[in-house]
């Protein structure tokens, strides 16, 4: 949507324009130059930071919100969002932690992709044939899938003992770098690739900037819709797998909050909340952001709680930001006419 | 609304549709009965006056959360951060209490739950954030501050007279939330349909644009709208921390997702515009039917989540339905 009017709104107002690109220019860089400052001040305020172990863990803590923020982008492109995504990863995490008492790795984890692909399919084809908002249908979602995670597992932890490898999923490292964080790379290049360089993206990116003008345009849109919510469940699902190699215990509580978080690095990353378009790399990096901060925290011994509020008022901000955005979209469109 | 759908068939050639219209219009109440005596039948227990009594007073602390959030809805908006809300509000109530006394500590919690609901109204309004997710932030926040307020820690009340209000009946029969949630009921009906705002209220809901147009103050309107859900929410939270006798942060965790599906079972359109809060009183009472049927026949509470949501999703679904079977004729 935006850089065509951004194109046009250039000639008439340079000043909204400058605006604009500087703003652009913030949620591509900005999020870099935020995440490297912090790093630096965090090694120097926070000793035991800079160590290989703690930079490591906290990779691997991003890469596991991460996975599911790049779902959450493609939501956001096509016009929704996706808040079941806490309870998908939670039931994920007990399908693969309970297959693996009975199955091989590979086929774990297929089976927890799959759980993730089908509960994401079925809220977008509840989304897009019966036509109601994605937030209450996933909202109603996450607390179903919730009570289904609590009553496979009976309120109880689910151990993984039998596979010890699968701990190499979260601790392994390839060439230093943590595995979880590969897989993140393999998820934004294919994600990325698909987003800009198939019709699929190209039609979710319509679908998200004017909704009407793509089902002119002969788009089916209930389709695209259902396979953007089919994807979200992957990532959720990819998530969980991830959750569950890191702890090698699972219960029906897990990733409580992932929502909120997914949507927060998606929109910190540069995807406007308005739609039509995803800013995948930035996803990573606000995912590497959060958790840099949480870390930070840890180390400097400050309680949950503000971790908490402080991921509350991120959000508050970066929404803050993204208005401004829209605003400066609207008014170059409207000086323009 | 009520009226609206009501004059939509007057005069039409088919009388079935009447029958229809009023099946769809009392979906709810008719569901309530049915299912209130199928349960009395059924069960014993279930039509014992301690667990009648026990069905009015669960049905009052979601019901008057959902008294203003009918309101809001029918204003165009949503909040997700009542539970934070609710739980901040109760935390501040039980801290006070041994400090300044019963009256100014409600009285404090309610002016705090006014003015949270107040930031709610200007994040979304003034900040120009979509309702759902700036109330998802707002409800981190407050649940964070309510938190470190408590330390992490449950906080009891002993005194009596401020239990009284969560357990004591009045007239012997009814429990006092539930009194309270007549009245609430009674008062936001009346704002509703009887007032000016009200008026402005469901202008705003149906076409934001055309009330814009038509000189409303769309964002004080709306504001306002907050601050009644914000109060409602630190009331339900009064009688809450009375009922338990203490407060935590997390006592109300899920009452977002509670409240909305009872004013959307209840037949309020999430569009907005038009909203009954008949419905939403039935819906209260209905959800506490359900939910009691699930403790009498031992059914786990991880249940309630999926019948909530289950709940919530179809009833969304048959509103679709309707909408678009209206729409044909």
């Amino acid at each position: 949507m935006s850089d065509h009017e951004k194109e046009l709104g250039r000639e008439a107002v340079p000043k909204l324009e400058a605006l604009a690109h500087f703003i652009q220019v913030f949620e591509s860089l900005g999020v870099l130059v935020l995440l490297v400052a912090l790093v630096v001040v965090a090694s120097i305020i926070a000793p035991g930071f800079s160590t290989y172990t703690n930079i490591a863990n906290t990779i691997i803590m991003a890469s596991i919100t991460a996975a599911t923020g790049l779902g959450m982008t493609f939501a956001i492109a096509v016009g929704g969002f996706d808040l079941s995504v806490g309870s998908v990863q939670a039931l994920t995490a007990i399908v693969v932690a309970s297959l693996l008492a009975v199955a091989s790795v590979p086929l774990a984890i297929v089976g927890a992709l799959l759980t993730g692909l089908l509960l994401g399919l079925f809220n977008g084809v509840i989304i897009s044939k019966l036509k109601i908002p994605a937030f209450v249908v996933t909202f109603g979602m996450m607390s179903i899938v919730r009570g289904v995670a609590l009553l496979a597992t009976q309120g109880q932890s689910v151990m993984i003992t039998n596979h010890p490898d699968f701990a190499t999923l979260n601790n392994g490292k390839i060439l230093a770098i943590p595995v979880p964080f590969i897989i993140v790379l393999m998820v934004l290049a294919a994600l990325y690739l698909i987003l800009h360089h198939t019709p699929f993206g190209r039609h979710t990116c319509a679908i998200g900037g004017n909704r009407a003008a793509a089902i002119a345009s002969g788009i089916n849109v209930d389709r695209v819709t259902i396979a953007v919510f089919g994807l979200v469940g992957v990532t959720a699902a990819i998530s969980g797998v991830m959750l569950s190699s890191q702890l090698m215990i699972v219960d029906g509580t897990l990733g409580t909050g992932l929502e909120l978080q997914a949507i927060a690095i998606s929109v910190l990353g540069g995807t406007s909340l308005s739609g039509g378009n995803g800013n995948l790399v930035g996803t990573v990096l606000a995912a590497l952001l959060l958790a840099t901060i949480a870390s930070a925290l840890n180390i400097l011994k400050v309680a949950a709680f503000y971790q908490y509020l402080f991921v509350g008022v991120l959000l508050i901000f970066a929404l803050s930001i993204d208005t401004v955005r829209r605003i400066i979209v609207e008014k170059s469109t409207l000086s323009r006419a | 609304m009520n009226e609206t759908s009501g004059n939509r068939h007057k005069g039409s050639r088919f009388p079935d549709v009447n029958v229809l219209d009023f099946i769809t219009r009392y979906f709810i109440q008719s569901l309530l009965i049915v299912v209130a005596v199928a349960l009395s039948l059924l069960n014993p227990y279930f039509r014992t006056a301690t667990n009648l009594q026990n069905i009015l007073l669960q049905a009052s602390f979601s019901g008057i959360g959902a008294a203003g959030m009918t309101l809001l809805i029918v204003s165009g908006a949503f909040d997700l951060s009542v539970a934070g809300l609710l739980g901040l509000c109760g935390v501040i109530l039980a801290k006070l209490i041994p400090d300044i006394g019963i009256t100014p500590a409600i009285a404090t919690s309610l002016v705090i739950g006014f003015a949270l609901g107040s930031l709610n109204g200007l994040v979304v309004t003034k900040l120009r954030i979509p309702a759902f997710i700036a109330t998802l932030g707002m409800m981190n926040i407050y649940v964070a501050l309510a938190f470190i307020w408590s330390g992490g820690e449950v906080i009891p009340v002993s005194e009596v007279t401020f239990q009284f209000l969560g357990t004591g009946t009045l007239l012997g029969v009814l429990p006092v939330p539930f009194v309270i949630m007549i009245l609430t009921y009674l008062l936001c009906q009346g704002i509703l349909s009887r007032t000016l705002f009200g008026r402005y209220l469901r202008a705003i809901g149906s076409n934001e644009i055309a009330g814009r147009t038509a000189g409303l103050p769309v964002d004080i309107i709306r504001i306002i709208a907050f601050a009644i859900v914000g109060s409602c929410t630190a009331l339900a939270g009064t009688f809450l921390t009375a009922e338990l006798s203490s407060a935590n942060a997390i006592m109300a965790s899920g009452y977002e997702l509670t409240v909305i599906a009872v004013v959307v079972i209840g037949g309020t359109s999430l569009k907005g515009g038009k909203g009954t809060l008949f419905g939403s009183f039935a819906g209260a009472l209905f959800f506490a039917v359900i939910n009691n049927a699930l403790n009498i026949f031992g059914v786990g509470a991880y249940w309630q989540y999926v019948v909530t949501g289950l709940f919530l999703i179809s009833a969304l679904g048959v509103q679709a339905l309707r909408s678009s079977i209206l729409t044909v004729e």
